[in-house]
């Protein structure tokens, strides 16, 4: 199931380090100033993140006051504990992203609060602490989830921006289970290979 | 982990505290769910939005023991603030001082903790109302297969050389219906198989589950959600649209009673 790049030199989107993979400097000293009650460093962590959250959010559930809401509920998080970040196992970025995600999806079918996900490393190529490298990489995901297969973009996005379960989108398409999860693994397949290009 | 039942979701954490090849698996995922959620087109924050959140903050206090945070490893501890104590001036003064802020220190932590275990307590209740809910209907399916008054129905197709072949296990009494087929036709992409209960009473034909033919030609339907204490005269199989039907759409292409 793994695959491998074609170019030897290319680092392989999913390496394994995560300790090379965890927060950036920047982020790891802003958090140790949130630890400390720095609102000013709480302030410029929203001024980072807070448009990328907001966007994901604003996707699931296409209202912006409810978005506003669940990026409030994220970011508030970070303040309340950012100890449980500053040990830097993983990508902050990353880690807000799913869990906007799930927040949202939560909010949209009104259901009880998703269990906590711990941090967890992205491709090492990606950098989502930088404004323009988070850009350059949003433009990336999305020519490649342009290029997909209908069906498998569909699928995608069912999955993730509407928070169905991959039972509950067989049922919704009238396709077999195990198509539809076919088509949501070489989705994103695709969309790894898209990134390492 | 947000598609598993409350049952496999602690079954599962409990493997990733012990495997870390399933960790790195398990990352790997959430990272391209990660990828996919940049997808979203960027869009500004609302107007006010950050003044908002700063106002929030200036009110709420840091503290240890979020709910929604993930479980802390073993090596780290609950976040106690540092309490700042003036120097005393007496001798039975600084150890009341002392004494205080011990006090007030494991009250803190006692907090905390208590706040853990009742998080904890209710996530127990919802797990075992999850596991009966599943123990009832296993002892449901269970009772469909061996019931002495399940109604046995074997389907053959009706205008050809009966290969395909389909057999409907059902119980008046709770609607239950178990279905299996081998050696059906696929149909297209844009198709489905359709199974029907045809009741005794002569009113219409209800809908008892869509199917899809696997490579080998098997397809089953399992406990539809059919209402109870319909006698069934008979059941049948029609080609629908990939969405399904309300009412069959001749002809039908296997029947049985």
């Amino acid at each position: 199931m793994h695959e491998t790049p074609s170019n030897p030199n290319v680092q392989s989107p999913r390496s394994l380090n995560r300790t090379a993979e965890g927060a950036s400097v920047e982020d790891l000293a802003l958090l140790h100033q949130i630890q400390a009650g720095s609102q000013d460093a709480m302030a410029a962590f929203f001024d980072r993140y807070s448009k990328m959250v907001y966007s994901v959010a604003l996707r699931v559930l296409n209202d912006s006051s409810e978005a506003e809401d669940v990026m409030q509920e994220v970011l508030l998080q970070v303040w309340r504990n950012p100890g449980a970040f500053v040990a830097g196992r993983g990508s902050l970025g990353g880690w807000l992203v799913v869990v906007t995600r799930n927040r949202a999806v939560d909010k949209l079918r009104r259901r009880k609060i998703s269990d906590p996900i711990e941090l967890f490393a992205l491709p090492s190529s990606t950098n989502l602490e930088q404004e323009s490298e988070r850009a350059l990489l949003m433009e990336k995901v999305q020519t490649a989830m342009h290029t997909l297969p209908v069906e498998q973009k569909s699928a995608l996005e069912l999955s993730f921006f509407e928070g169905l379960s991959h039972t509950e989108i067989a049922k919704k398409t009238g396709e077999p289970l195990g198509t539809i999860k076919a088509r949501i693994r070489l989705g994103l397949m695709a969309i790894r290979k898209g990134l390492a290009v | 982990m947000q598609g598993l039942s409350p049952v496999e979701q602690e079954q599962a954490k409990e493997h990733l505290e012990a495997c870390a090849s399933c960790r790195s698996a398990l990352d790997e995922v959430l990272a391209d769910i990660a990828l996919v959620g940049l997808s979203a087109p960027g869009q500004e924050v609302p107007a006010g939005a950050r003044q908002r959140f700063l106002a929030t903050i200036a009110n709420t206090p840091q503290a240890a023991g979020e709910a929604a945070q993930p479980a802390a490893p073993e090596s780290q501890k609950p976040f106690v603030y540092p309490v700042r104590v003036r120097k005393p001036k007496g001798g039975l003064g600084w150890f009341g001082w002392m004494t205080a802020v011990a006090a007030l220190v494991v009250a803190v932590y006692l907090g905390v903790h208590s706040l853990q275990l009742q998080h904890q307590i209710d996530a127990n209740h919802s797990e075992i109302a999850h596991l009966s809910a599943q123990a009832a209907r296993a002892q449901e399916l269970m009772d469909a297969l061996t019931s002495p008054q399940a109604k046995q129905v074997t389907l053959t197709e009706t205008k050809r050389p009966a290969q395909p072949v389909g057999h409907a296990t059902y119980v008046c009494k709770t609607g239950t219906l178990i279905f299996i087929a081998s050696n059906l036709h696929p149909v297209p992409h844009n198709k489905t198989y359709e199974l029907w209960l045809i009741p005794a009473n002569g009113k219409a034909p209800i809908p008892a589950g869509l199917f899809r033919p696997d490579a080998t030609g098997a397809a089953a339907v399992v406990l539809p959600p059919l209402p109870a204490g319909i006698e069934a005269k008979a059941f049948g199989v029609t080609v629908e649209p990939a969405q399904g039907s309300a009412t069959p759409t001749l002809p039908i292409i296997m029947a049985g009673q």
